[in-house]
């Protein structure tokens, strides 16, 4: 494979961080709220807009990319609003979700097209680079209709990245492309959020996620539900819920041993049998059969509450 | 001993069966039927959106109103005002705009849509395809005549004068004015249905259709400013309007525009026209690619 | 005008199918011209059939129509649109510059033919007549067929009915919609720069310039404002 190329941050203009700042954003279809009061702030870096399908992630970034006016809220990327504001494209590059591209133009034709659009006084140059970047050079000069959907893809990121982008907006970039490619492109948003520019891209597949560092922001439903490392999300989201239904032999002593533990929060008693909060995952799973050992009490069940990730998406909405 | 935390993970694939089907097939008569009765309803816009219906359904609007209006003045002036034959003349503007949007509706949407493979793999023919979208066409223009027809038929049957004869009188006359709207039905969907079949775009299609009757009028005006008098009897052929107009005068005894003894290759070039459409037609589906 | 708008515009208009949809009428124009011219009858009584009948009523429209809504509203149906909308470009250049390639294709296409068709006909000077009452009148359809791909999902549909109900069918029943009728404009450059008041017409010159400035200007602010407020809708459709 070969090596991604550093940013063109040296030889261009120095990357000038910007910020995406979203203040009580909302945007509502009639009775269907698409996006229901969001506020973050994305700043250098790569984040992740992870969700299900649905969740109002595009409708997010066709607000931030200047395609949609919010309902109600501010929303401003580095500072100038993005709706109504041509402006604000000398500094965003967006990679939209629909495949659609000029099929009759060649890729080099495509992304210089989108060069001499941006009026970069060395138009070129910046192509080459962009191209390269993408690993596209020995099919550029073919008909864009002629590609396969993970070429598309990757014609489509150079034309956004022609102008040195500080702020890069990607609609389920990985969407198409098989492994290697997929590696590729993560290697080169990595390195372009590593150069300082503020890079968002939006996906339901949380394995993308996890493989590109940095802050990942939760939507489901329109609200967001998480924000931050995307390690304490994921274990958030993916490890054992910390709700468990125990079945015993006898609940009522063994409530009261768990209730003895640090990680227990709570226990809950009824006829069905034994609800336990735990607060750690890890040291209630290893501490339950010791106890249970101990009290010479046989566990009959043993349920975590909720298994699959819809179940998790909304604990995590109405936690 | 204590069950596990979690036990072996363990997976079962459920073995619902490869659900064949074993029972009556009903074949290939009944899917192209199916497709017809589908397409017909389409045209109409039933069983979609409303969107889809506010074409189709004002034009059936503005031939009822017209309908009302005839039967009305005959009401009132005991003569007849619109005669059946006369009428599907009267609404032709409206129903060829029904056609451009129909057409497109029928034939470029599934083109566009790259279903073609979808109806291909079943019993479904080709040819049968092609045939039964220009049938629901065809139908669904017919009755958007015949209708109102109707309509009129009931008002004036109601108000014959001599009882039972001039009631027959009138069903006559009804039904020769529907088999009129038959053959102009069967005319226009010919050539619009070729047209439609060729774009997979709606918009372009249906601006196609319009084009090619609105050029022929200017047309058979020019050959009228320059031709004999037998020049103009057959020139107005070139229509597909007039063409059907003068093989009603010449089938039917109606009263339009002279077309001299050229009767017969008015009709001629009426079925000429349909032949004709109908084997471009099964010769682009056969080639459309699936 | 943005010349990379509109050289991709351009391309798109010319690489397509439809493109081929250009030549049929101007073709029969120009072979009927031939016949009436061959075949000896006074041009005044073929005349009208073949320069308003097909010439200003068929071709003008229809292929403004179909290059019209093309420049635009393919790119907005197919979602390429955003690629040139996510540009610092100011937004009355893009419109200027679909404008300027429609007008320029439709002129191209239209006053080329009708220019032949009027030489043909009866002289060079209602060629020249003809040529340019075509180009006001390409220059105002493409106006209104490039916000019409603006204001509705169905650009070609609400331009057919335009061109047939509003200007043929309606303008022949009531006298009082011909002064907005572009069709009416196009017929009085004509009559009135050629020599030979061969058309009739229902709308003073001085009227029809302005109210095809109206229409040109009232198109082109029209498209502007509304390609400023372009908004994409959620999911992909």
């Amino acid at each position: 494979m070969n090596t991604v190329e550093a940013p063109p941050a040296g030889a261009a203009r120095a990357v000038t961080a910007k910020t995406v700042e979203l203040v009580n954003v909302s945007r509502w279809y009639g009775n269907v709220v698409a996006v229901n009061d969001v506020t973050m702030t994305l700043g250098p870096g790569v984040t992740g807009l992870l969700g299900p399908n649905g969740a109002g992630k595009t409708t997010l970034l066709h607000m931030m990319s200047g395609f949609l006016p919010p309902s109600q809220g501010q929303l401003t990327v580095g500072g100038a609003p993005a709706w109504r504001n041509p402006e604000v494209y000398r500094d965003l590059g967006l990679v939209s979700e629909r495949e659609s591209v000029h099929g009759f133009l060649t890729a080099r034709e495509f992304v210089t097209a989108s060069a001499r659009m941006h009026r970069l006084p060395q138009p070129e140059q910046a192509v080459r680079r962009a191209i390269e970047l993408v690993e596209m050079t020995p099919a550029q000069d073919r008909r864009i209709e002629t590609f396969s959907k993970g070429m598309r893809q990757r014609t489509r990121v150079a034309a956004a990245l022609v102008h040195d982008p500080s702020v890069l907006l990607l609609d389920e970039p990985f969407n198409g492309m098989d492994p290697r490619q997929r590696l590729h492109m993560m290697d080169l948003l990595h390195s372009m959020g590593g150069a300082g520019r503020t890079v968002l891209f939006s996906s339901h597949i949380l394995e993308e996620v996890e493989q590109v560092s940095g802050t990942v922001q939760v939507m489901v439903a329109g609200r967001l539900a998480a924000s931050g490392d995307y390690r304490t999300i994921r274990r958030l989201m993916t490890h054992r819920p910390h709700v468990f239904v125990i079945r015993s032999t006898d609940d009522r002593r063994l409530s009261v041993a768990l209730i003895a533990e640090e990680s227990v929060n709570g226990v809950d008693l009824d006829a069905s049998g034994l609800t336990v909060r735990a607060g750690d995952y890890g040291t209630f799973t290893r501490a339950l059969p010791r106890i249970a050992l101990r009290e010479g009490i046989r566990v009959r069940a043993l349920v975590p509450s909720d298994e699959s990730l819809e179940s998790v998406f909304s604990y995590l909405v109405s936690a | 001993m204590p069950s596990e935390a979690a036990s072996a993970p363990t997976g079962v694939i459920h073995d619902i069966g490869y659900q064949r089907y074993t029972g009556p097939r009903l074949g290939r008569w009944y899917a192209v039927r199916s497709l017809y009765v589908h397409s017909v309803r389409t045209a109409f816009g039933i069983g979609r959106t409303g969107k889809a219906k506010v074409f189709p359904w004002f034009v059936v609007g503005i031939a009822f109103a017209v309908a009302l209006i005839a039967v009305a003045v005959r009401s009132q002036s005991k003569t007849v005002f619109i005669s059946y034959l006369q009428f599907p003349d009267t609404i032709g503007v409206p129903v060829l705009l029904m056609l451009a949007i129909v057409a497109p509706e029928l034939v470029s949407r599934e083109l566009r849509a790259h279903v073609l493979p979808l109806y291909f793999s079943r019993p479904l023919r080709r040819t049968d395809y092609a045939l039964a979208k220009f049938a629901a066409l065809a139908t669904a223009l017919w009755l958007v005549f015949a209708g109102p027809q109707l309509l009129m038929f009931l008002g004036g049957v109601f108000s014959v004068s001599n009882g039972l004869t001039g009631a027959w009188v009138e069903f006559t006359d009804f039904a020769v004015g529907v088999a009129y709207a038959a053959i102009a039905a069967v005319v226009f969907s010919a050539i619009g249905i070729l047209v439609a079949s060729l774009s997979g775009r709606r918009a372009v299609a249906a601006a196609a259709i319009v084009a090619t009757f609105l050029v022929t009028v200017p047309v058979v005006g020019v050959l009228e400013a320059l031709g004999s008098e037998t020049t103009q009897q057959i020139v107005p052929a070139i229509n597909p309007v007039s063409l059907v107009e003068g093989v009603k005068v010449w089938v039917f005894q109606a009263h339009a525009f002279p077309i001299g003894d050229f009767g017969p290759a008015y009709l001629g070039i009426a079925c000429g026209v349909v032949a004709a459409c109908t084997a471009l037609l099964l010769v682009r589906y056969r080639k459309v690619a699936a | 005008m943005n010349p990379t708008v509109a050289w991709i515009t351009l391309r798109g208009l010319i690489g397509r199918r439809r493109f081929l949809l250009l030549f049929p009428l101007p073709v029969l124009l120009i072979v009927l011209a031939v016949v009436g011219r061959t075949s000896g009858v006074r041009y005044e009584n073929w005349g009208v059939p073949v320069i308003d009948g097909i010439g200003f009523t068929v071709m003008l429209p229809v292929i403004a129509l179909i290059v019209g809504t093309g420049v635009l509203g393919s790119e907005i149906d197919d979602g390429t649109i955003t690629h040139i909308l996510a540009k610092p470009l100011p937004r009355s250049e893009i419109v200027l510059a679909k404008l300027a390639v429609a007008f320029g294709v439709t002129l191209v296409a239209t006053a080329v033919p009708m220019f032949v068709a009027g030489v043909i006909t009866h002289s060079v000077r209602l060629g020249v007549a003809c040529a340019v009452a075509c180009a006001l009148g390409a220059l105002g359809y493409s106006a209104v067929f490039l916000a019409l791909s603006l204001l509705t999902r169905r650009p070609v549909l609400v331009g057919l009915l335009y061109v047939l109900l509003w200007e043929s069918l309606l303008g022949n029943l009531l006298t009082g919609t011909r002064i907005l009728s572009i069709h009416q404009y196009v017929l009085t450059v004509a009559n009135e720069l050629g020599d030979s008041k061969l058309l009739t017409t229902h709308v003073g010159w001085p009227a029809a310039l302005i109210m095809s400035g109206v229409f040109v200007a009232g198109g082109t602010i029209l498209s502007i404002d509304r390609l400023r407020s372009f908004a994409v809708a959620g999911e992909t459709s």
